[in-house]
């Protein structure tokens, strides 16, 4: 199996690249690009679930409100996930007139209350940002990049 | 032609992207540098970043580049911007997602010769009675309301409840609290991030280091600050923790509809902006302040927690008294003297600190005739430094300097090829003690990750932006 993402240099800061083959899966991807460099690797039981609703005007501000909401929720310590399940992504007819926070991700997460002594950061990230961010289709592919304020 | 090729020198301090270098510069680039400097500066992203500044509506003066620039997101880390206070922007990227991320000074009454040899005690009992690193929450147990309080009261509430000691407060830029901070402004998500967390170091570049004053530069300056050769001080870095990286991130999405509804078009999306004077322009500023005000409580608490520790090993008789403590990630109204008139700006200042000159109605009252205090961390290596600000930087940089040695590695070029334990003895053998809750902590910050902070130092200090007042050396390092 190829790898789906990989991390990226920055001087200051860190990204990763994130591929799939359906935009869904994409941005499962990504949350679990994220959470592999922010979360140390530990044992994160599928208690609960949660759906959650994220909007967004286009892919990228989507992709960052989705990243930004499973880091919420991690730093929170409400919820820490075990895994990323994007069961839809609503985008407008491409002959629509685009509107504001007009496209849609549906997804369930499955994992239990985060518990701050088993579910330690590796190192905290602060924020999602939208530098240089790029959310594109090629080829039949879906590609993914994003840097991460540390 | 690449934007380093287009660099024109001024003077051994000063270089010059011309506004015509890039598509859509509204005006000039001015790096600060020595030619050493700014050829390492070329071989990153910092100067095309300070170019896509240069192209926000309504700024005013050169976009400005200190020497510690480096690569960030969206605005360079060491970049200043100021932008007309009635018709400019404000770009929540050119606070940054760490509001108010700062520096503070403690000097105490001890010498290095008293602490050098229980170091490793001090260092243990800091490390249990400061918060650091990873964990979530602190030892200050507030609830919401309390948490608005801090969010209008900065270092104020702090020592009003307890954790500090009267004149704390005062010693700080704005005194510790922002005015026209807006509770309604900041989201119950920030909140919720932020209560636990006061209080607490947090981790990537943020430290706590114990240092002895190595050599004292300008005597005048130096005794005002309080400060004297071999005299244990402690310095701290810290900033807003989830409360201010909440608020950047609610604001950066709001910003997102805002550029359109006004038409704005940026080379770079992290660059985010609206008017100044628009409503969401205005809601993000009242969050911002209330952001900057907690960071302030932050420090404060920390600062309580450091006493404690070192009483408990030094005993009651320890003093420890608040230098000062500057900002070096906020966006501040002030007003300049611009092209022959006074003018009304808000000067972004992201990863740059204040440098106000002597007889500044805004320093401190003790401090009026030495200027305002200015921390500059190195490396944990090497050394840190305290200026004090000049005439210069008010004619020329909208009262601004560094605030760092600036990055040259990255944090996985940094752990390459080195080894912790031999990191940890070198760092020894130096006379210099650390301890972090993890290895990537230590190793991510090696020396060698940064540029040289006396040359930095120097650009400055040659410049006329603010003067070398006393040069600091690290005995005990606390990585967050």
């Amino acid at each position: 199996m190829s790898p789906s993402f990989a991390i990226l240099e920055h001087t200051a800061d860190i990204g990763f690249k994130a591929w799939a083959v359906t935009a869904e899966q994409l941005f499962e991807n990504s949350a679990e690009a994220m959470m592999a460099i922010a979360a140390e690797e530990c044992r994160i039981e599928t208690r609960e679930e949660r759906s959650v609703e994220i909007s967004g005007d286009d892919y990228e501000s989507l992709l960052v409100n989705w990243l930004s909401e499973v880091l919420y929720l991690f730093d929170s310590e409400e919820f820490a996930v075990q895994q990323f399940h994007v069961e839809s992504i609503e985008a407008p007819q491409a002959d629509a007139a685009m509107l504001d926070d007009s496209m849609r991700l549906r997804a369930r997460l499955v994992g239990e209350r985060r518990d701050p002594q088993r579910h330690p950061w590796s190192l905290i990230v602060k924020a999602v940002t939208y530098h240089e961010i790029e959310v594109a289709e090629r080829g039949g592919r879906w590609e993914a990049r994003v840097f991460l304020d540390i | 032609m690449s934007l380093a090729a287009q660099l024109e020198k001024l003077d051994d301090y000063r270089w010059r992207i011309p506004r015509h270098s890039q598509r859509g510069m509204r005006t000039d680039v001015v790096v600060y540098a020595t030619k050493a400097i700014i050829d390492k500066i070329a071989q990153d992203k910092s100067l095309e970043q300070a170019a896509n500044v240069a192209s926000l509506p309504g700024i005013v003066g050169p976009s400005l580049a200190m020497p510690d620039i480096h690569q960030g997101y969206g605005f360079p880390i060491g970049g200043v911007c100021a932008t007309d206070y009635s018709s400019g922007v404000v770009s929540p990227g050119g606070v940054g997602f760490d509001i108010n991320c700062g520096v503070r000074l403690v000097r105490t009454n001890l010498r290095e010769a008293d602490v050098r040899p229980r170091m490793r005690e001090l260092l243990n009992q800091i490390f249990r009675d400061v918060p650091c690193g990873t964990g979530g929450s602190g030892f200050v147990k507030i609830n919401f309301k309390d948490l608005d309080e801090i969010l209008v009261q900065g270092s104020r509430w702090m020592v009003n409840h307890g954790y500090g000691e009267p004149g704390d407060a005062e010693f700080a830029e704005a005194e510790g609290a922002l005015p026209d901070a807006e509770i309604d402004k900041v989201s119950d998500r920030a909140k919720e991030r932020g209560r636990p967390q006061i209080g607490t170091l947090g981790s990537g570049n943020h430290f706590l280091e114990v240092q002895y004053v190595e050599r004292i530069h300008d005597e005048a300056a130096g005794r005002a600050f309080g400060l004297s050769e071999n005299q244990i001080v402690v310095l701290i870095h810290s900033g807003s923790r989830g409360l201010g990286h909440q608020v950047c991130t609610d604001y950066l999405r709001e910003m997102g509809a805002g550029m359109k509804k006004y038409g704005i078009e940026l080379p770079d999306r992290q660059l985010a902006c609206v008017p100044i004077q628009s409503p969401e322009g205005q809601s993000y500023l009242g969050a911002m302040r209330a952001a900057a005000n907690y960071a302030w409580a932050n420090r404060q608490g920390i600062t309580h927690f450091l006493r404690g520790a070192f009483k408990r090993v030094f005993g009651d008789a320890t003093k420890l008294d608040l230098v000062y403590d500057v900002c070096h990630n906020i966006a501040k109204k002030e007003r300049y003297f611009v092209d022959g008139k006074q003018r009304d700006v808000l000067v972004h200042r992201k990863g740059a600190t204040r440098a106000f000159p002597p007889q500044h109605p805004e320093v401190t009252a003790a401090y009026r005739d030495a200027g305002q205090p200015v921390f500059i961390p190195g490396s944990m290596g090497t050394a840190s430094w305290v200026l004090a600000g000049q005439p210069g930087s008010m004619e020329e940089t909208f009262g601004t300097v560094c605030h760092g040695a600036g990055r040259l590695l990255s944090r996985t070029a940094a752990r390459k090829n080195r080894d912790l334990s031999r990191v940890v003895k070198d760092l020894e053998e130096a006379g210099i003690l650390v301890r972090s809750e993890t290895k990537k902590g230590i190793l991510e910050e090696v020396p060698e990750a940064y540029k040289d902070v006396d040359e930095v130092i120097e650009v400055v200090h040659n410049a006329g932006l603010a003067k070398k007042v006393a040069r600091l050396r690290p005995m005990g390092v606390i990585k967050g």
